[in-house]
């Protein structure tokens, strides 16, 4: 890859990037300065344009020895003090769920981003899919949360990049990018914004980094050799990090709040989007590169009358069930195209009072116009 | 030009393929277009059927993959098979290497012969830059992007060491456009 | 004390004849005598019975991980602050088994961590199964007519991985033991000290040793020290594990 012959963050503007291309820059502008990672097509881009541009920026890049080594540096980075990320798809994805756990469980912030590709196992390498919706909830043992964001353009690999790693840091959480090879491969037009909100971790010196009183659940972090004398551990801790390992209390009590400092922040944290939902009686719901097809049909339907709107999900994880439960109650039916055989669509039947149609397509290809609208004019 | 153009580059890997779209979609958006670029390879880096995808706008892009092809750029026999009959009847334009494929009669479309690989042999001894010198063509022919904002967008893509050869290449591919064109 | 013991830990969980404490108390000393900072020292440790010797005893930062990837946890933390001086202690099921792949990556990079491997030839926490390093023969809960395998040479191991700093010593090598650990903690590099730990209660008891003293003194028997070996009969060499300070080089080229 060519150097950018950057010492900074990109420049406010317009450019022509790839989605892999955007979600590197996008973690940069963020703050991100420590890289770990294992190559995997389709994501590897992000691997490389981090190895370059960290190294213009004098971060911390290192190419690991497989996807678990990597997720662990990225975790032992951020105790360091670091904004850290990784990228990877599905078989690396799967390798690093232990780690996801513990960093749920450690309340460490990190990135990861998943270009999904076409599953199950090594499946189609090349080709695209969304078939980790599930595993980014459900795919470390034990009862945790994980935010979990869902960029359907060149331009949302960058925002959501960075508002990931806002997340992460605000509520000390695993964030993730579920990207798609579709959206990781293609390229746009982006615009660098002129300004960005940055969140940093909380601070506080001698505060007890695994518990707090606080209304947000969320305690301080302060990271290694500041003299905190740190104690870290993926067993069951009580407040300042002590195994409690047959304390049933303690155990019920941190599992409780790892889960309800995100759970009760779902407003800040989801994020939807309407098109057309106003007299629509008929919606679709869509995600990632499939929610740009899903629009593209709407807005041709329209144009002959049918009364059909979308809704977006830019947020996965937490679901969005007010939202899906809100439209469920307005609307007849709902489709829910996907590249998966209805991940998304099991959760929306649970929230949606009406019809749910799972149109799940798991051929590794993107689903196309067509076949949303014939589907969509059968009813 | 109408709202939507969309362009199909294709070839076999190893014919830079992928770099001409790039560089296609960088002179647009460095023209203020709306750009969303796409390309479709297999796990083996050489010598499979490669294409790029292009769709220009003037506004934003919903479904950012082509859906019928305005133009068809081919560099092989192969890619040509493959897509010659999913470009636009009657309004489509397919431009192909003279030398390195052979027409098909009877597509109502029209169809222009450019000798790219020849003529990168010929005047720069390379075949490597076949892909830029049927792109200036291409823009040449079309006026689809400016040769300005091209030139702009090889110097941000192209390693200092290649630039030159680039650009010459583009210029030959550029007078070669306006002859069979004419 | 409080200087090395964090506030609130009163006692080990060790069990009775576990060497384990031997080698806690070897590890500070060896920090002691170096005049370490312990608030510059960070503490790294996977799974099992060793990687609670730092965990939560020591009054440091500690980062207590998963099974096996100690050392890829304190990839990420050394990288990203040099100054931390990064000592990772875990056990040799832990680091040379399920984390035997970041073991010999993180020897192969030379990155500066001091690595004790408290090796109790067992899987001690989990119920005394085979390990990586259990002797051809030995009795456990999964080779029930004893072990069919080698074991791993740890040391020859991290050596042609790229370490720079290898020693093996024995709980029972107390002095030299401290020694070794303190030239570990000066050295620039990936150092690597294995240490023999005797654990009575899952290794011992199925193979003839079962009460503490009695593995101690069969670790006092067998440890010989390099500059012995010569002139040893194979049959005086059979069952001796040899011990010392195998490999201290600088590479040329830069590490962190």
């Amino acid at each position: 890859m060519r150097s950018t012959g950057l010492k900074t963050t990109f420049p406010k503007g317009l450019h022509y990037l790839s989605g892999n291309e955007a979600a590197a820059e996008g973690a940069i502008a963020a703050g991100c300065r420590f890289y770990a990672g294992y190559p995997i097509t389709p994501s590897s881009e992000i691997m490389e344009r981090m190895a370059l541009r960290l190294s213009e920026l004098r971060g911390v890049f290192i190419q690991m020895e497989d996807e678990i080594s990597s997720i662990c540096a990225v975790i032992g980075a951020s105790w360091a003090g670091a904004k850290a990320m990784t990228a990877t798809s599905g078989p690396g994805f799967s390798l690093m769920q232990e780690s996801i756990g513990y960093a749920a469980f450690t309340e460490t912030p990190c990135v990861i981003i998943d270009v999904q590709r076409a599953g199950p196992c090594t499946g189609q390498a090349t080709k695209v899919g969304s078939g980790d919706i599930m595993q980014a909830r459900w795919g470390s043992h034990g009862d945790y949360q994980v935010i979990a964001l869902s960029p359907w353009s060149v331009q949302e690999m960058y925002d959501l990049t960075l508002r990931a790693f806002n997340l992460s840091e605000r509520y000390r959480v695993p964030a993730m990018v579920m990207a798609d090879e579709a959206v990781g491969h293609l390229r746009e037009t982006i615009r660098i914004p002129e300004k960005i909100e940055i969140w940093d971790r909380k601070k506080e010196k001698g505060g007890a980094p695994f518990g707090t009183d606080e209304e947000d659940g969320v305690p301080p972090m302060p990271a290694f050799g500041e003299g905190e004398r740190l104690l870290v551990t993926g067993s069951t801790h009580d407040a300042f990090g002590f195994r409690r390992t047959d304390d049933p209390e303690a155990h019920a009590k941190l599992v409780e709040r790892i889960n309800q400092k995100i759970l009760k922040s779902t407003r800040v944290i989801v994020e939807t989007e309407d098109y057309f939902l106003e007299d629509s009686d008929t919606a679709l719901i869509a995600y990632g590169f499939t929610a740009r097809t899903s629009l593209y049909v709407v807005k041709r339907l329209r144009k002959e009358g049918a009364r059909v709107g979308l809704l977006r999900l830019k947020t996965l994880w937490p679901f969005p069930e007010e939202a899906v439960a809100e439209l469920g109650r307005r609307v007849k039916r709902i489709f829910v195209p996907e590249m998966n055989q209805g991940q998304v669509a099991g959760e929306v039947k649970k929230y949606a009072r009406c019809d749910v149609i799972s149109l799940g397509q798991t051929n590794g290809e993107v689903i196309q116009p067509g076949t949303i609208l014939e589907a969509l004019t059968k009813i | 030009m109408p709202a939507i153009i969309q362009v199909r580059l294709s070839g076999f890997g190893g014919q830079g393929i992928v770099l001409a779209g790039i560089l296609l979609g960088e002179a647009g958006v460095i023209e203020g277009k709306y750009v969303a670029g796409s390309n479709s390879y297999g796990a083996q880096a050489r010598g499979s059927n490669c294409k790029s995808e292009i769709v220009f706008s003037d506004g934003p892009i919903d479904f950012p993959h082509l859906t019928k092809a305005d133009i068809l750029l081919a560099m092989s026999q192969g890619a040509y098979n493959l897509y010659c009959e999913d470009v636009k009847e009657g309004s489509g334009l397919i431009l192909f290497d003279q030398g390195q494929v052979m027409p098909r009669e009877g597509l109502h479309l029209i169809e222009i012969g450019v000798p790219a690989t020849e003529y990168a042999l010929k005047r720069l001894k390379n075949r490597q830059v076949a892909n830029i010198v049927l792109l200036g063509a291409f823009i040449e022919i079309t006026k689809i992007v400016s040769r300005k904002a091209m030139e702009k967008a090889i110097r941000v893509h192209v390693a200092e060491r290649f630039r030159s050869l680039n650009l010459k290449a583009l210029q030959i591919g550029i007078e070669l456009g306006r002859r069979v064109h004419g | 004390m409080e200087k090395y013991i964090r506030p609130g830990v009163k006692t080990t969980p060790f069990c009775p004849g576990c060497g384990h404490g031997i080698l806690m108390n070897a590890i500070l000393r060896a920090i002691d005598e170096s005049k370490m900072d312990m608030k510059k020292m960070l503490f790294v440790s996977g799974i099992g019975c060793a990687a609670w010797i730092p965990s939560p005893h020591f009054n440091g930062d500690t980062l207590h991980t998963l099974h096996g990837r100690a050392l890829a946890f304190a990839t990420g933390a050394k990288l990203y602050n040099p100054d931390l001086c990064v000592m990772v202690i875990s056990g040799d099921g832990d680091l040379s088994s399920i984390g035997g792949n970041h073991l010999i990556h993180a020897a192969r990079r030379d990155i500066d961590f001091k690595v004790i491997c408290a090796n109790n030839l067992i899987y001690g926490m989990t119920g005394g199964q085979v390990a990586s390093t259990t002797p051809k023969g030995s009795k456990t809960t999964t080779t029930v007519e004893g072990s069919p395998y080698r074991p791993f040479d740890l040391c020859k191991l991290v050596e042609a991985a790229g370490a720079t700093y290898v020693a093996r010593y024995a709980v029972t090598q107390p002095v030299a033991l401290i020694n070794s650990i303190k030239k570990a903690l000066l050295h620039k590099g990936f150092s690597f000290i294995e240490v023999l730990s005797p654990c009575p209660t899952q290794f011992g008891r199925r193979n003839l040793l079962d009460r503490p003293e009695e593995m101690i003194q069969d670790l006092i028997r067998r440890c010989i020290l390099q500059e012995e070996v010569r002139g040893l009969s194979e049959e005086e060499m059979a069952e001796r594990i040899i011990t010392g300070e195998f490999l201290t080089c600088q590479r040329s080229y830069r590490c962190v």
